[in-house]
């Protein structure tokens, strides 16, 4: 075969798959879609696919071990395999948007008014600094590590439905030394930096990052306790530390790297604040907007949707309403659960909630001059608060 | 077994390196006198056949060398001339307890470090405490506060600390105990000085969020000096740790290559701490690189000693009075330093190695092997070698009383108990 006629028909293959995927999004009323294609557009105005970030760390020789380490936990049911794998090829989640989005704040700040020998207008790459470029690797090997964290489990809560203790042990072994080989790597890419303001700042949000998760570990084996006491500002503040520091102090720090004012930073701040709110307050709502699947899905009760619907109905209400939605089993109908509470006005709060959001987060990026970067980041926020 | 140190180094300058032997023997032949004790004849090392050497022979080639090569080739070093003082003979009684002579600068510091871990939840915050209750050895405090004196007379001040030096003290404890808590979830240990470990009492999932909270609030910290070299060198740190342990996942065939590969993974988790903090300190008060690399040196060498005596004692200290029990590092299918040894005069351990004391019995076979050589004897006087390397670079440094409790102190290190 003539090469050219090969690749010119692989090249139209992937054309084909891409149209493809397209038209599916088009069809589907899901979001992620719709933000998939914003931020596969976005990456062209950053210079090359984000999900090549930390392609170093992960081609490490220490990764590569963990890696044939983790092999043996294939057909266990720790939650390393699965965070592995989303990691890989996940079309849900976007891989990988935090940097995205602090490459495009990046490039939506412009060139540094100050002159500096790391900030030559020479070693800018579709206009961000290298810096700015490592700064947003290391917020992904930062989001990445708690990922794997977060996956520990629990030994003294195994039961033998879990499989053998031994592939729990050593599950929790590999996560707590990736997730630490990531830390690690973020923090001597952090000292690069040569900007020990941002280096407290990052540093502050995985500080914000851990206080956020130690709220999400139930305290009792009982999940989805009754006694929980949680309101919406509550929610907000602690979903702000699990969700939204990191994004909103990295991009602080984008901007501080190439020293624009405080005004910068703080719109930026508040840009990845907002967005993180509004993208979390989405992710929520998903199984309460879709149209119901086959499988009764399960949802945590601390989701936004049920903390509305348990403010606004109440403790008494809301307890009544748990009784009513259990089996002759006294197991958890969610479903019916799920019913009872598009009843009332939590799930139209919550929508209400994420649009307020997905503005203020336009409003602050609004203020930056236009540009291509400018609009990437206005559509990612219209998108985190499509419906 | 006390190491009297009878000598104080002449001054010269361009005087070239020697080797770590020749020191051990004394300068200009005289020989030392703790050199006649406790010193092993290493006749495999090329060029030592120096007398008041015992003959007999001990299997230390490969990692003699690898001591020689990895020491720092420096100059003898002085800012100002200054007169020689040599002959003088120091008492035991002058040289200063490092303990107290470091009391002052630790008096608070647990303190200090538990209000760097600010955080709001109550339950994250007494984990986050939990080991700094003052019981710890602050060992590594001491060592730094002590190093940062003696640089900031070295450099013509007073010894008073400064507070970027004070805080890299507490910086590196943070360091140490996030990551011991990481440590204790990977061995599954359910004891450390004393007490239960956090992940036996809160589960491993919070023990985890507590370390990377400590990790964390010692980043800022170091940010806060507002040193980029410094925020470099303790980063490193955090690295080496994290590397080191990896390090320990795998076993290496070779031999000669297993104790390279234990002597760097020593490094990584225990002397690279010690030594970049040194560093550190140094860094701050004085702008000449051999005094960092002095400084580095002698952190790096005790660090190493101090791990060398830990694997001693995992073998040969009862459980009580260690605070955890012993055998711990066979238990995990570790292979340190006695083992590595008693492998010499016992092959049987290779396989045992190899697979990690995985077989029932193991443990216990490779205990016996192991008391039964001389291969705690044998990393006893290798630890010895690197104290004597320590002493060797920090007596570059002008003196102080400072300087001679870091010499007094690796003395401790090599006759502690626990």
């Amino acid at each position: 075969d003539n090469p050219m006629t090969v690749i010119r028909f692989r090249l139209s293959c992937i054309g084909l798959l891409n149209r493809g995927q397209r038209n599916i999004s088009i069809f589907s009323n899901a979001t992620p879609s719709n933000l998939n294609k914003v931020v596969s557009d976005a990456e062209k105005i950053v210079g090359y696919p984000t999900s090549f970030m930390s392609l170093r760390c992960l081609l490490s020789d220490e990764l590569s071990n963990v890696a044939m380490h983790v092999r043996k936990l294939v057909g266990t049911k720790h939650p390393l395999l699965s965070t592995a794998r989303g990691f890989i090829y996940d079309s849900r989640n976007n891989l990988q948007m935090r940097g995205l989005v602090v490459l495009l704040m990046s490039k939506a700040a412009g060139p540094s008014q100050h002159t500096a020998s790391d900030l030559l207008p020479q070693d800018m790459v579709s206009g961000i600094y290298p810096s700015q470029r490592n700064l947003a690797e290391i917020t992904e090997l930062i989001h990445t590590a708690f990922l794997v964290h977060r996956g520990i489990v629990n030994l003294k809560e195994w039961t033998n439905s879990d499989g053998p203790l031994k592939d729990m042990q050593f599950g929790n072994k590999m996560s707590v030394l990736s997730g630490d080989f990531l830390l690690a790597n973020a923090c001597t890419g952090l000292a690069q930096l040569n900007n020990t303001k941002v280096v407290e700042l990052i540093s502050s949000a995985i500080g914000d990052l851990v206080q956020g998760i130690y709220h999400e570990i139930p305290n009792s084996l009982e999940d989805n306790s009754l006694t929980d006491e949680i309101n919406m500002v509550t929610w907000e503040e602690q979903t702000f530390l699990s969700h939204g520091a990191l994004l909103a102090k990295s991009c602080q720090a984008a901007m501080e790297l190439a020293k624009h004012d405080k005004d910068a930073q703080g719109l930026a701040y508040k840009y990845g604040k907002h967005l993180s709110l509004g993208h979390k307050l989405n992710s929520d709502l998903q199984l309460f907007v879709k149209s119901s699947s086959a499988d009764p899905e399960t949802f945590s009760f601390n989701s936004a949707p049920v903390v509305f619907h348990r403010q606004i109905v109440g403790q008494e209400r809301w307890c009544h309403q748990l009784q009513q939605a259990k089996t002759i089993g006294r197991q958890m109908d969610y479903t019916k659960l799920r019913s009872t509470i598009k009843l009332e006005k939590g799930v139209t709060s919550t929508i209400d909630l994420c649009r307020y959001h997905g503005n203020k987060a336009l409003e602050s990026i609004q203020c930056f001059p236009s540009s291509e970067a400018r609009s990437a980041l206005e559509n990612i926020a219209r998108a985190v608060t499509k419906f | 077994m006390a190491i009297p140190w009878r000598h104080c180094w002449r001054w010269t300058t361009g005087a070239t390196s020697t080797s770590v032997l020749e020191t051990i023997c004394g300068f200009n032949g005289r020989s030392a006198t703790f050199a006649a004790s406790s010193f092993r004849g290493t006749g495999a090392v090329a060029g030592s056949g120096k007398e008041g050497l015992s003959s007999r022979p001990v299997h230390t080639s490969s990692i003699g060398n690898y001591i020689l090569t990895s020491r720092h080739k420096s100059r003898l070093l002085y800012p100002t001339p200054k007169p020689c003082c040599c002959k003088r003979i120091h008492s035991d009684a002058k040289l200063k307890d490092p303990f107290t002579l470091a009391q002052k600068d630790l008096n608070h510091l647990y303190d200090d470090i538990k209000k760097e871990l600010f955080v709001s939840k109550s339950e994250l915050k007494s984990l986050c405490d939990y080991y700094f209750d003052g019981k710890g050895k602050a060992f590594r405090p001491m060592i730094v506060v002590l190093m940062a004196r003696a640089c900031n007379i070295h450099s013509n001040r007073d010894g008073d600390l400064l507070p970027g030096q004070r805080s890299i003290a507490m910086i590196s404890e943070m360091i140490h105990t996030a990551s011991l808590v990481h440590d204790d979830v990977i061995d599954g240990s359910d004891k450390r000085r004393g007490k239960t470990t956090i992940n036996e009492v809160w589960g491993e999932r919070k023990a985890i969020l507590a370390g990377d909270f400590i990790l964390s609030a010692a980043s800022m910290a170091l940010a806060r000096i507002g040193n980029n070299t410094v925020v470099s060198v303790l980063s490193q740190v955090i690295e080496d740790l994290v590397r080191g342990e990896f390090m320990q996942l795998g076993s290496k065939e070779n031999e000669s290559e297993r104790f390279k590969h234990y002597l760097e993974k020593t490094f990584k988790k225990t002397a690279s701490l010690i030594a970049n903090s040194c560093k550190a300190v140094s860094i701050l008060v004085n702008s000449d690189p051999e005094v960092h690399e002095i400084a580095f040196q002698y952190g790096r060498n005790v660090g190493i000693a101090f791990q060398l005596v830990d694997d001693v004692l995992d073998f040969t200290a009862c459980a009580s009075q260690l605070g955890k029990p012993s055998a711990t590092d066979l238990k995990l299918g570790l292979a340190t330093g006695p083992v590595l040894f008693a492998c010499q005069q016992f092959p049987e351990l290779h396989a045992m190695i190899m697979r990690r004391f995985s077989t029932s019995g193991d443990v216990d076979r490779a205990w016996q092997y192991v008391l039964e050589s001389d291969g705690v004897d044998q990393t006893n006087y290798l630890a010895q070698s690197y104290c004597q390397e320590a002493i060797r670079q920090i007596s570059l440094l002008r003196p102080s009383p400072e300087r001679d409790a870091l010499i007094r102190l690796t003395e401790m290190v090599l006759t502690r108990d626990k």
